[in-house]
């Protein structure tokens, strides 16, 4: 049987309505962000084009190195730390014990994610708190360690736990999905074989849910590239000069988050824009390392 | 086409009678001669009343020629202190009262006030970018009320509309009365472009209770405001003071300041003889020196001494700045008039506790032979474009001219802690009884106002981010040669002078 594919008007009624969904509120924005760049456009809402000047103040931007390889780093180690790998750890674990104590056990992971961002930041911010009583230094006192400022010492390890506690919930998910859907039949094999445990996960099951992990690795760059908000809650890109000041932060900052009233949307459109190309380059670079195409190929054999 | 009949007019006299009697019934206990109201006051009440009924008469007319029932006059305004709420209800209380004069004058146009107060956790960023949102979306309130700093931006970019002309018109009425030094900060390009609507003092609080733990005594005490103003106490004293108490353990930290972006920590600078406008070029000032001296002290006090928390600006207002004072685990706090009256109504502190713990003086000169300084940040009603295309700048300024009332703008005085903005308002005898207000007024003679200049904004950001970076750790060198690169490319609106 060959698959049925949509061709012409009937195709168009059916993307019709997420197409247009798309364009207003994703395509029409980057046009406009890109727009915008071109002008230095503050609160007085004129377009007056300005021609690549802010790119150009971009190259001569001192800090701007600096904040691009805080940028990776938060995202690299968040990544692997947290939204992928402690997504992948837990999905395995709780798959490979009593069903519903892992369920329980993910369903604790969900509360940060459920918890709004001000409160949830706000309950790191105390138990980060410098005196002896935050939850950290009664910890460290508990073990005969004096009390630290973990915002002043340790700012990099307070918004990866802070930023990664949040974003282990959705790899989560989609994980222990995929991992509940393979086929029994796959691993009584493997263990027909001799397989240990733990080369069950490495052969059988991880090739398995290699899509699952391809989508969660490239949502979650995307995601945690863009996003700042947990950042500017606990240390606003401090201590120091933009020690955790990520370029999405910098954006923020630059286009709204002025005391005096004065902005630069010209110039924050334009980081942003970099910021999309650099998540561009990055989706096409995971699609080509994961072999995208043969993951959507149409299967060469008839699944009854 | 209004007809008057004697009867109304008899009841107009009568009102206008009863309020005079009314004012002059305030002003007999505080009267100077402390006997009778001499007949010039009385005579000029009743001139300015008697003004004040021609102007609502012409408005009343030009409210007839619009033929509408009822104008709605949108009004916003901001604390973000609870406390000064009057910034916006003494509108509903004056559009009463105009009420009532046109119903007595037989008109039958109402003038409905709305709007909003902000408060916290709507912060001025919030409430700005609001601002700007709307008005560009043709949803601008007619009143704004705003930091008289926004006045060069908001003026260049066609915001708000020049009232030369309204306060030349209602100049006897009341502005005649308003403290002339306001009408400084409100003045850009040559133009007034708002009335004051409060000013206050930022004055250095600190904790008597602890010196008296120190072993102060109760004259050396009382002493330290003036030794301040003296300048005989500088901020090398203040370091070393607030470590004293710190070491003896008395006090958790020695000196908060504010948590956000603000203006108080320029008074550091003005302390070490910084300067921040020059009228006479109409450029801002960045006067290396001081900012290199308080960019060190700043380090000094978080490092060396150990007296400002090293994340004091990105800690939380009640945990790391109003907390620790009121609870006295603080000796100093850099602040601002209007906390007093914040403290007291939110139950942190009594009327009574405040004077008998509390002390406030002048921030302190940066070393010997400097001048102490305070900081004074008036705010301010402006019209907008809005409400002068829509045909109701009148309306709205006769409501600001009733607001600008000594008793009215008491009321917000009184409440929030802020202070007078005109003569007859410090004579008021709800506010000659504040004993907190009159013993601040001093620090009026030693204030300074930040420039109103369209980049002012750019300073103020690259000055919290360096001081906020050397409390963080950064090097005052490092931080002094960011703010020296990021005022260099601002280009040509500073003066950079040694």
């Amino acid at each position: 049987m060959k698959m049925f594919r949509l061709t012409g008007k009937y195709l168009w009624l059916f993307l019709g309505p997420t197409l247009t969904i798309i364009t207003i509120f994703f395509i029409i924005p980057v046009f406009l962000t890109l727009l915008i760049s071109f002008t230095d456009m503050d609160y007085a809402f004129e377009w007056n084009w300005i021609g690549l000047e802010n790119y150009i103040r971009m190259l001569e931007d001192q800090w701007l190195p600096k904040i691009l390889n805080n940028t990776f780093f938060y995202v690299f180690v968040t990544l692997t730390c947290f939204n992928v790998g402690m997504a992948l750890v837990i999905s395995i674990l709780t798959t490979h014990i009593n069903e519903y104590v892992g369920s329980a056990f993910r369903a604790i992971w969900l509360l940060p994610r459920i918890t709004p961002s001000t409160v949830y930041a706000l309950l790191w911010l105390w138990a980060s708190r410098e005196d002896a009583m935050s939850l950290f230094n009664w910890i460290l006192g508990f073990f005969g360690m004096p009390p630290i400022n973990w915002r002043l010492h340790q700012p990099w390890l307070l918004v990866i736990l802070v930023n990664g506690f949040v974003g282990v919930s959705f790899g989560m998910i989609i994980f222990t999905a995929a991992l509940k859907s393979i086929p029994n039949d796959f691993l009584w094999a493997a263990q027909v074989d001799g397989a240990s445990t733990f080369q069950v996960i490495r052969h059988v099951e991880l090739p398995l849910i290699k899509w699952p992990i391809l989508f969660v690795l490239a949502y979650q760059t995307l995601s945690l590239l863009t996003s700042y908000e947990y950042i500017l809650l606990v240390t606003d890109g401090g201590p120091g000069f933009f020690t955790t000041e990520v370029w999405a932060l910098r954006s923020y900052h630059l286009a709204f988050a002025q005391y005096g009233g004065r902005v630069y949307f010209g110039y924050g459109a334009a980081l942003s824009t970099i910021l999309v190309v650099i998540g561009l380059i990055m989706s096409i670079l995971y699609l080509k390392l994961f072999r995208f195409r043969e993951l959507i190929i149409e299967p060469k054999i008839e699944v009854q | 086409m209004s007809t008057k009949s004697p009867t109304v007019t008899l009841i107009a006299v009568a009102l206008i009678a009863l309020i005079v009697g009314v004012v002059i019934g305030y002003m007999i206990p505080k009267a100077p001669t402390g006997e009778v109201v001499p007949k010039s006051e009385y005579d000029k009440v009743l001139a300015e009343n008697e003004q004040l009924r021609s102007k609502v008469e012409e408005l009343q007319k030009k409210l007839e020629a619009m033929g509408a029932k009822e104008i709605t006059i949108v009004i916003w305004t901001i604390g973000p202190d609870p406390p000064s709420e009057y910034r916006y209800k003494n509108f509903e209380i004056a559009a009463e009262m105009l009420n009532k004069w046109l119903t007595l004058m037989g008109s039958n146009v109402k003038v409905k006030v709305e709007g909003e107060f902000f408060v916290r956790p709507v912060e001025w960023k919030e409430y700005r970018n609001k601002f700007y949102m709307a008005a560009k979306a043709g949803k601008a309130p007619d009143i704004y009320l705003t930091g008289h700093e926004d006045i060069g931006f908001l003026a260049d970019n066609n915001y708000i509309i020049p009232l030369d002309d309204y306060i030349q018109e209602y100049w006897d009425v009341v502005y005649y009365d308003v403290i002339p030094t306001l009408w400084k900060a409100v003045e850009y390009k040559g133009h007034k472009w708002a009335i004051p609507q409060d000013t206050e003092v930022r004055p250095l609080y600190f904790r008597k209770d602890i010196l008296r733990q120190l072993g102060w005594s109760e004259e050396e005490i009382e002493a330290l405001p003036k030794k301040i103003q003296n300048g005989e106490f500088t901020l090398e004293d203040l370091l070393e003071l607030a470590k004293q108490a710190k070491d003896a353990g008395l006090v958790e930290r020695g000196l908060v300041h504010r948590v956000k972006e603000g203006y108080d920590y320029f008074q550091f600078y003005l302390g070490f003889g910084g300067r921040l406008w020059d009228p006479a070029q109409g450029k801002m000032v960045f006067t290396k020196s001081a900012w290199k001296k308080t960019l060190e002290w700043f380090h000094r006090a978080v490092y060396e001494y150990e007296v400002i928390s090293p994340t004091q600006f990105s800690g939380d207002w009640d945990k790391d700045f109003h907390g620790p004072f009121t609870q006295g685990k603080t000796l100093f706090l850099s602040g601002g008039s209007w906390h007093k009256g914040e403290w007291i109504s939110k139950g942190l502190l009594t009327e009574e506790s405040f004077k008998e713990n509390v002390g406030f003086a002048l921030h302190p000169a940066g070393e010997a032979g400097l001048k102490p300084v305070t900081l004074s940040h008036p705010l301010i009603y402006t019209i907008t474009k809005q409400a002068a295309d829509r045909g109701v700048a009148d309306v709205a300024f006769m409501l600001i001219t009733l607001v600008t009332d000594p008793h009215l703008n008491a009321n917000h005085a009184i409440a929030s802690s802020h202070l007078a903005i005109l003569y007859s308002e410090i004579l008021d005898s709800r506010y000659t009884q504040d004993w907190f207000l009159k013993d601040v007024a001093y620090m009026l003679d030693y204030t300074t106002f930040i420039p109103n200049h369209p980049n002012w904004g750019d300073y103020s950001r690259v000055v919290y981010e360096s001081i906020k970076a050397v409390e963080g750790g950064e090097s005052p060198e490092d931080a002094y040669n960011y703010m020296l690169s990021e005022i260099q490319k601002l280009g040509d609106v500073f003066i950079i002078e040694d």
